[in-house]
């Protein structure tokens, strides 16, 4: 049962006070309601910082924009009784630790007892401009961050632990009654990365084992296809108080925020002039979060027609980062004119907690082997200089995982990868998510089997690691490896039914 | 609301814009400040647009069956964009002509010389001495809801029975004769103006094979099933396009290319020029009622309109954006709407910038090449498919014909010609095969044109084809230019399908739907990369 509250094209006094009115009445009528918290914030770490998401270990001295937390509560009551809620953050990071969503529901749960600390979930939004998050020995992409001088890891955790925790309670604290609605429209913002080549320009090598290949160059005689799909839907969620202010809204772009990933630098990346244009239209209490759809083999960067690209920056006066931004925010603007007076209070609110196993990705002893010699190669070069660790500790760490997997594997063929996915029903709409850098396809299989109006995949709700398709593990190249993935296609496509299978079944009794 | 889509943009990003003009400045003639005539230019454009719409039923073309026109939904026009560069007879002359029809019959499949291309391009050379016919470049927005021209001098020729239309070669008259006159219209029209060139995006065209967990492709396939991999191929999202002023800097034109062909609502018994029609409503109520449009298709054999995932949340934007209307959904008059505001939006928001890059003098060259491209060899095993095929399909069409002989009153029902229609056209593609397996013994390699059209910084190249987005993407990547406007479709069309997509197997790479195949399409795109190379150079 949803509740519509307005519809027709009134003026917008008359609409925003059919709009009250209905609402009041609405919320008499129907015992059950939505209430909707939001608090933002700011995790924008100490100076000088070391920032994660390249191979190389990269100190920032600069903060170019803050970076954010943006929380979400959702609850759906009934005589104050809460029947189901979801706390939802997005973060602009590059990856969501396990240790620290644990951290972050132990403190927010000392201060509301009672609350169910499963029902939060955090997502990153995957720039590569903020801080390392976590790098201890057993770090499978450990960098060598100084001990002095720079911000200790666990300093940065200890700080954006306490003010999540506290944005959640904040949020938590002034939820009240209002409204939501979706919408889907379109943005040309992700390329798909990867570049296939003809059978000829195969290539040995670490990353390029195969006929694909990461940002590969397309101007070339061999250059064949981009490997995969785009997905340029933006899916949104948008959410008002009770006196029709628009307080939130969640967009949903299936492409990481990583327009600026090289600099030394604190950015939230595209997400940032998102944010302030979409304050400047709509109001300073307007919450954003910023979603990631299912994009491990997407980019923001132009992987041809460059010259045309960067000829129409020019003519606009825009960075790169503000030409997504600018796409972005056409796609909402489109979308709140639209749906804004498809309102609903009282939807359908379910929220499902699962963790699911899925099956590590094998390790062939030929990949083992390799992995080991990788190891023993940038083991040799720390050894004979340490300052190399800077270049290439993290490429020793990333083999060494692959040792390790082996191991565990020899001792359980069977090893699982124990994942968490959250999965919600919002009215029409479903919300889903995974640990994983997602690659597209699987999030359209979703999709396209979803019961649901519109199905908004969330990637990144975790740790990370890619998770490539059967087609990117036999194109081999950066993100496919062995070396990239703890789980592969069979385990993809478990987290594909198992994630459709949990849809539908919130739907079924529609 | 959507056409205000660069207002609203300029409004929340005040920083990040400098905008002279709103899109709907544009429809006010520039009478707020005085604008002198700029002559300095030796860039001459003309423009026309001509309706194409027969006036008695004909043949529409596009689908297995016969299609008898109940009507018109909407006309199907040809759009004429005259362009000289230099005066007299050295003078570069150019004509862009783009049809609302399926595709251009150019001899290629029948040897007749009275196709479309040649009958347009001889009547504007005998209407405009001076403008060889080479110099005609002719493509078509692949609507399936067009009149067939084709050389069959009757429907029985083309489907095995007798209908009461127009026929397809009476239709190549009428539409060449209308569109010789709008050529000639342009020519007289031309006057001293620019171009301006830019790049927008828009989410138009989808690729519609979906490929299952057996590596198998299917178009149009069902993605919502168990065993639904992925799409097979790529998008292009990108519009490149052309703009034109005239000398006192007011817009005349705009040329629109989109990687996809215009068949959102290719089922109707009504003549339309689908989406295309929409667009040019839309922009027109936008830029002004005097705007011509010219529609061409980048390479986009593996795309289509429809929508593959998320057919219900488009539908549910669709009612909400367009309340009136009935149909919502894939294949309705709402995605055509819908394909029409985002084609408009990207037409608007690049147009702010375009109007203080105008080229007055753009370096005009034009190239055209016959090239010899390896056909899709047919082997014996295709041969015994086909044949397979044409006998059950034949065996199919004698025995509906003996029913129809036998008990003419079926003739009253509607659309009676339906089955026997399709039993007709698959019996002919099946026996076509062998047809081809015996011209490859004796013409391994089948001659096409390609234009090569320089116009400043950018350049247009031409295939007759429906080539798939890949070797579009191949050639965009290496070209020099700093865009590269494909045009699909500027012949009477066959796939060109990918290594990845004959793999795949479905409609569209099987021998029958393929004159020409992944060595035939690579030579291509190397061919033209050597004819954009060459004309960027000079």
């Amino acid at each position: 049962m949803k509740t519509k509250i307005t519809k027709g094209g009134w003026n917008a006094f008359l609409n925003a006070v059919l709009s009250i009115f209905i609402l009041t009445l609405s919320t008499h009528l129907h015992a059950k309601e939505l209430n909707i918290g939001t608090a933002t914030a700011d995790i924008t770490p100490a100076l000088p910082v070391a920032v994660c998401g390249q191979f190389n270990l990269r100190i920032a001295e600069t903060i170019e924009t803050p970076l954010t937390a943006n929380v979400l509560v959702l609850e759906s009551s009934e005589s104050n009784k809460t029947l189901d809620l979801a706390i939802m953050v997005s973060c602009d990071l590059v990856g969501i630790p396990n240790e620290l969503v644990k951290k972050i529901r132990a403190e927010v749960q000392k201060q509301i007892p009672g609350l169910d600390g499963e029902k939060i979930f955090l997502n990153a939004t995957h720039t590569h401009t903020a801080p390392v998050l976590e790098n201890g020995p057993e770090s499978n992409f450990r960098y060598p961050i100084p001990k002095e001088g720079v911000l200790q890891v666990e300093e940065y955790q200890n700080f954006f632990v306490q003010r999540v925790a506290d944005a959640i309670i904040k949020a938590w604290e002034n939820r009240s009654s209002g409204s939501v609605s979706w919408g889907l429209s379109h943005a040309a913002i992700a390329y798909n990365r990867r570049v296939v080549y003809s059978e000829k320009a195969k290539k040995p090598g670490q990353f390029s084992n195969g006929t694909a290949q990461m940002y590969g160059n397309t101007n070339t005689p061999d250059f064949m296809n981009l490997e995969g799909i785009e997905d340029h839907d933006v899916n949104m969620l948008f959410f008002w108080d009770s006196t029709d202010k628009l307080v939130a809204m969640t967009i949903n772009v299936p492409c990481p925020s990583q327009e600026v990933e090289h600099r030394l630098a604190v950015n939230a990346d595209f997400w940032h002039p998102v944010r302030e244009s979409l304050k400047q239209r709509f109001g300073p209490q307007l919450c954003v979060l910023g979603w990631t759809g299912a994009s491990g083999d997407q980019s923001p960067r132009p992987m041809y027609r460059k010259a045309a690209e960067e000829r129409m920056l020019k003519l606009r006066n825009l960075s790169r980062m503000e030409e997504i931004a600018r796409r972005i925010v056409l796609a909402v603007e489109e979308t709140y004119e639209t749906v804004k007076k498809d309102r609903y209070t009282d939807v359908e609110l379910a929220h499902k907690v699962e963790i699911l196993p899925l099956p590590m990705r094998k390790v062939t002893e030929k990949e083992y082997l390799f992995s080991k010699s990788e190891r023993d190669k940038y083991k040799a070069q720390i050894d004979a200089n340490p300052e190399a660790a800077k270049q290439v500790l993290t490429s020793m760490t990333w083999n060494a995982d692959v040792l390790k997997r082996y191991e565990i594997q020899q001792k359980n063929p069977d090893a699982k990868l124990e994942t968490e996915v959250h999965i919600l029903r919002i009215g029409d709409i479903a919300i889903c998510t995974n640990q994983f850098e997602l690659f597209t396809d699987y999030g359209l299989r979703i999709q396209a089997r979803s019961a649901a109006l519109q199905t908004f995949v969330i990637q990144l709700a975790g740790p990370g690691t890619y998770l490539p398709t059967k087609k990117a593990v036999n194109g081999g190249g950066y993100s496919a490896i062995i070396q990239s993935s703890p789980v592969g296609p069979i385990g993809g496509q478990i987290l594909v039914d198992s994630t459709v299978s949990i849809i539908n079944q919130l739907f079924s009794g529609k | 609301m959507k056409n205000l889509k660069i207002l609203i943009a300029i409004l929340i990003f005040p920083s990040l814009f400098v905008v002279t003009n709103s899109c709907k400045d544009k429809k006010v003639k520039k009478n707020t400040t005085t604008v002198v005539a700029n002559n300095s230019g030796n860039l001459s454009v003309g423009w026309a647009q001509v309706d194409i719409t027969p006036d008695k039923p004909v043949l529409i073309s596009g689908q297995f069956h016969a299609r008898v026109s109940e009507g018109v939904m909407d006309p199907v026009t040809a759009t004429v964009l005259a362009l000289e560069s230099g005066n007299g007879e050295s003078s570069e002359k150019i004509f862009l002509i783009s049809c609302d029809l399926v595709s251009i019959s150019d001899g290629t499949r029948d040897n007749a010389k009275d196709n479309l291309r040649s009958t347009i391009r001889e009547k504007i050379s005998r209407k405009i001495p001076e403008v060889s016919p080479e110099k005609i470049i002719i493509n078509a927005t692949h609507t399936h809801t067009a009149p067939y021209c084709h050389t069959a001098s009757s429907a029985k020729e083309l489907y095995g029975v007798d209908l009461d239309v127009m026929s397809p070669a009476e239709c190549i008259q009428f539409v060449s004769d209308k569109i010789s006159e709008a050529a000639e219209q342009a020519w007289k029209n031309r006057t001293l103006g620019g171009i301006s060139y830019g790049l927008g995006h828009a989410v138009v065209g989808h690729n519609r094979l979906q490929v299952d967990f057996s590596e198998k492709s299917v178009m149009y396939g069902n993605t919502n099933r168990k065993d639904f991999s992925h799409i097979e191929g790529y998008e292009d999202h990108s519009v490149n396009l052309l703009y034109t002023w005239d000398n006192q800097n007011n817009l005349t034109g705009v040329l629109i290319n989109v990687a996809c062909p215009s068949q959102v609502t290719e089922g109707l018994y009504q003549i339309s020029a689908d989406f295309w029609h929409d667009t040019r409503v839309e922009i027109r109520k936008r830029l002004g009622e005097n705007i011509f449009i010219l529609p061409q298709c980048s390479a986009a054999g593996d795309q289509s309109p429809h929508i593959m995932i998320g057919e219900k949340a488009e539908a549910r934007m669709q009612k909400m954006m367009f309340p009136d209307l009935k149909d919502v959904g894939d294949r309705t008059l709402g995605l055509r709407k819908d394909i029409a505001v985002r084609i408009a939006d990207a037409v608007t928001s690049v147009l702010p910038y375009m109007e203080n890059s105008i080229n007055r003098n753009p370096t005009l060259k034009h190239k055209l090449e016959v090239v010899e491209l390896s056909r899709r060899l047919i082997g014996p095993e295709d041969v015994i498919q086909g044949n397979k095929e044409a006998e059950k399909w034949e065996e199919e069409y004698i025995q509906l014909l003996k029913e129809i002989q036998k008990t003419p009153a079926l003739k009253e029902q509607p659309k009676w010609y339906t089955q026997i229609t399709i039993a007709h056209t698959k019996m002919r593609r099946g026996k076509s095969v062998k047809d081809r397996y015996e011209l490859e013994k004796v013409q391994s390699k089948m001659p096409i044109e390609v234009h090569m059209l320089r116009i400043g910084d950018i350049v247009m190249a031409t295939n007759p084809f429906e080539y798939y987005l890949d070797y579009g993407v191949r050639i965009k990547a290496r070209s020099p230019a700093t865009q590269t406007f494909l045009v699909q479709l500027t012949g009477s069309g066959s796939y060109v399908p990918t290594t990845r997509s004959i793999e795949g197997g479905a409609y569209g790479a099987v021998p029958a739907s393929t004159l020409i195949g992944p060595e035939g399409g690579q030579e291509l795109v190397e061919k033209t990369l050597e004819m954009i190379n060459d004309i960027m150079e000079q």
